[in-house]
């Protein structure tokens, strides 16, 4: 059992404060994902697990142990670095080797260990080799394997993809996700990527300014997102997001984008009646609007401004008021930059986000 | 297309290649020669008595010599100034020849007496001089300033001449003389030739050729002090640069730690860099002196019940080990200074990765710092080594240059006191020699793998 608990840690640099009170728990065996822009202090909460930067205040626990002040090398942790920071001057096999070496590990142990690590990540054929012969990619493969080497049951990653270019960067996404399910670690994984978040994590903590934003599950961190920014960082395109007005008509809530009016989920009918008279923001993805040809009473006329195809899909980009909407429609669907279509915002994809705090409305959580 | 190539980068090179060889290979090629050639050993002997004459053979110098015959020959006037140098001069004189004819030509001095000089001192007229005893009377007249040109004239005794200029020639000497059991003759310049008092024995006095030799060299070695200063250099480079290096990596590292003072350590670390070599040995004489701050403070603290004489003949190892306090003190920061920017290249995250992996700061400086250090500690290994086989000015002031003796102080006894260029030389070239070998050890020994090369 290796959960790690991460409480009300604080750490600053001088007057900056880089991780904020921070609160986690990452469940035995769990994948999670760190995600926040640079300077958000997912890497700094990540170092303070590792023992690499102290937190200032706060506790961390691995497993029933409280590592707050311990050193790196007495938690029982393995970390992969974003520049690999694997040794030059040692070969493949005794960089893999390294830290069984240095936990007196005994040779034939080792030995075999570092050959199903190698394995593992298919570097078992340049053992041999030093790190200056190396391509990146299997520079990185050497630091995984040195880290999966030491069995340990915490794995932190630091951004590990991001020195590779982007084919690699995809193969190894995957090959990272296959591998860390089967080495059963409880893992931290640390990236500003949020495709690579989504496709790994079992559970993705969006970060800004020292603060985690939202935890949960990928699917939930996309589809409800708990802030604004978490909509607008993840997803490509981002969520969509239109200013509106909520009016009331015959003792039913309106929104009211323009002259167009919008009717809410019922459920959501509660909440918006204290917005009443006051301006909203919608938040709808790209890919949940409906786009007709033809013009239907409940949807929105608008013009097209540029159409991008994507192969799978198609991205129209138009404008409803002051906004720029990026529409994801289906290939078939025909249309050329200039032209009007009309556009449905299905009630029940709609996020309702309160525009002072920039906090998505959900019913159940008022 | 034809791949051309790329000149720019050796243009680029040229002025210091350039610069390498005029002030640094030719000033120490010519150095170190001196070590091993004897520049005026052999002199060489002509057919003829001339210059253009080609070379016939060659006398080593000291050989003892009978001159055969003189022959006077034009001399640059530069050269009139040398030792051993024999001149005649000779006149060109116009007069009446003994068959009537004006004859104008060259003839000795010695045949000429001076009768009117001009206000610059030149002769202007004489008489020729009486030959007394002689067989033939008359004087002859030659077209050129040498007995071997041909005779314009002949002028009879005291007939009046105007002189109408004079020449200086060097005199040449037709030497015999035995080289290897072989009778050797031919024309040599009086310059080089000591001739003795019967005017005709002699030996040769300096040659003006060289040949390669060994004396020197074996004068180095056969010299008293030339052991003392050998072991004494290799034994202050075996006690100095291991304690320096120690030293050094323990300072850098507290440098890297990035504590609090961390440019105070550097400063005080660095002090001794800024003072030299004479100060510093200055210094530790009046700490170690008779009388100096260490006996005083041991003697202030009842420790020693009267000062102890550290600085003399019965107490070499004293010295020692001043001289062995005194460079580390003043030379440790250098290779602190290395180490420092050799650390500062080491990742941040490879020394946290160790950590992590489980080495403690000892395991990490032995199996992480160290290894990776190499190419810095090459380089500061071999300017160490190189800068104590030079060490000098410390010994000089600690122990006098006698008691306790070094190669560089040697070199300078030789070429300063002694005023042996060729044996300070030699020494030049041991201590040039001893360089480059420790280098070359160090380069194999420490021998920076391929992975380094990133």
């Amino acid at each position: 059992m290796a959960a790690i608990r991460i409480e009300n840690v604080t750490k600053k640099f001088g007057n900056f404060v880089a991780v904020d009170n921070v609160t986690l728990i990452v469940e035995d065996q769990e994948f999670m994902v760190l995600l926040g822009p640079s300077g958000c202090g997912k890497t700094t909460l990540l170092r303070a697990v590792a023992g690499l930067g102290m937190a200032d205040s706060g506790r961390i626990c691995i497993g029933d142990r409280d590592v707050t002040y311990l050193p790196p090398r007495k938690r029982g942790i393995s970390m992969v670095f974003q520049s690999y920071a694997i040794f030059p001057h040692m070969n493949v096999y005794d960089n893999i080797a390294f830290g069984l070496k240095m936990n007196k590990f005994d040779k034939a142990e080792i030995d075999r260990r570092v050959r199903e690590a190698a394995e593992l990540l298919h570097i078992e054929t340049m053992l041999d080799r030093y790190p200056s012969k190396l391509s990146g990619g299997q520079r990185q493969r050497v630091a995984v394997a040195r880290a999966i080497a030491m069995k340990s049951q915490v794995l932190l990653m630091d951004e590990p993809l991001s020195n590779l270019d982007a084919l690699l960067r995809l193969e190894m996404r995957a090959e990272l996700k296959r591998l860390l399910a089967e080495i059963k670690a409880t893992t931290i994984y640390v990236t500003h990527d949020q495709i690579e978040a989504l496709s790994m994590g079992d559970r993705i903590a969006v970060m800004r300014e020292g603060k985690i934003l939202q935890c949960d599950h990928p699917t939930v961190v996309y589809d409800r997102p708990a802030t604004d920014f978490v909509g607008g960082f993840i997803g490509n395109p981002p969520m969509n997001f239109l200013d509106a007005q909520v009016q009331r008509r015959d003792g039913a809530v309106e929104v009211a984008i323009g002259d167009f009016k919008l009717r809410p989920h019922p459920l959501m009918e509660p909440l918006l009646r204290g917005y009443d008279g006051k301006p909203i923001v919608i938040g709808i993805r790209a890919e949940n609007m409906e786009a007709l040809a033809a013009p239907a009473d409940d949807a929105l006329k608008v013009r097209v401004l540029v159409v991008e195809p994507l192969g799978a899909q198609n991205l129209l980009t138009v404008k409803i008021g002051a906004n720029i909407v990026k529409v994801s429609t289906h290939p078939s669907f025909e249309v050329a930059p200039d032209q009007e279509l009309w556009l449905r915002f299905p009630a029940d994809k709609i996020r309702w986000v309160d525009r002072e705090s920039g906090r998505v409305l959900y019913p159940e959580l008022n | 297309m034809k791949k051309r190539l790329n000149l720019t980068p050796y243009w680029l090179i040229l002025p210091s290649v350039i610069y390498l060889a005029l002030f640094f290979a030719w000033p120490m090629v010519q150095a170190l020669t001196l070590s091993i050639w004897d520049g005026d050993a052999r002199l060489q002997l002509r057919a003829e008595a001339t210059l253009r004459s080609p070379v016939s053979d060659w006398l080593p110098r000291g050989a003892p010599i009978e001159v055969v015959e003189r022959r006077g020959n034009t001399v640059d006037p530069d050269d009139l100034g040398q030792s051993n140098l024999r001149t005649e001069v000779w006149f060109y004189i116009r007069g009446e020849s003994a068959d009537g004819r004006t004859v104008e030509g060259w003839a000795p001095e010695a045949r000429v007496r001076v009768r009117e000089t001009d206000a610059a001192g030149a002769p202007t007229l004489g008489t020729i001089r009486p030959r007394i005893g002689g067989s033939d009377p008359l004087t002859t007249v030659y077209a050129e300033p040498s007995v071997v040109s041909d005779v314009v004239g002949r002028i009879e005794s005291n007939a009046v001449v105007a002189i109408e200029r004079q020449t200086i020639l060097e005199l040449w000497y037709l030497v015999r003389g035995e080289r290897d059991g072989a009778a050797i003759e031919g024309w040599a310049p009086s310059r080089y030739v000591q001739v003795f008092g019967d005017n005709v024995r002699g030996r040769i006095d300096r040659g003006d050729a060289g040949e390669l030799t060994l004396r020197y060299l074996r004068s180095m070695i056969n010299d008293r002090f030339f052991w003392p200063a050998l072991w004494t250099t290799l034994l202050l480079m075996a006690i100095i640069i291991p304690v320096q290096f120690v030293l050094a990596i323990i300072m850098a590292l507290i440098i890297q730690q990035q504590l609090r003072g961390n440019t105070f350590f550097l400063y005080v670390f660095a002090i001794a860099l800024g003072v030299s070599e004479l100060a510093v040995g200055i210094v530790w004489y009046a700490i170690f002196t008779q009388n100096g701050y260490l006996n005083s403070i041991l003697v202030s603290l009842g420790w020693l019940a009267a000062p102890i004489p550290y600085l003399t003949a019965d107490t070499r190892h004293w010295i020692i080990v001043a001289i062995w306090l005194a460079e580390i003190w003043r030379a440790t920061a250098l290779v602190m200074v290395i180490v420092v920017a050799g650390l500062q290249a080491i990742s941040h995250e490879i020394l946290e990765a160790a950590d992590l992996f489980g080495a403690n700061l000892w395991k990490r400086v032995r199996y992480v710092i160290l290894p990776m250090l190499k190419p810095s500690l090459q380089v500061a290994l071999i300017l160490r080594t190189i800068l104590a086989l030079q060490v000098f000015a410390v010994v000089i002031a600690l122990s006098g240059g006698d008691v306790v003796t070094v190669l560089a102080n040697e070199a300078y006894r030789q070429y300063y006191t002694l005023r042996n260029v060729n044996v300070a030389a030699a020494y030049a070239a041991l201590i040039l020699l001893l360089s480059m070998f420790s280098a070359a050890v160090y380069l194999r020994m420490v021998r920076s793998h391929e992975e380094m090369q990133e």
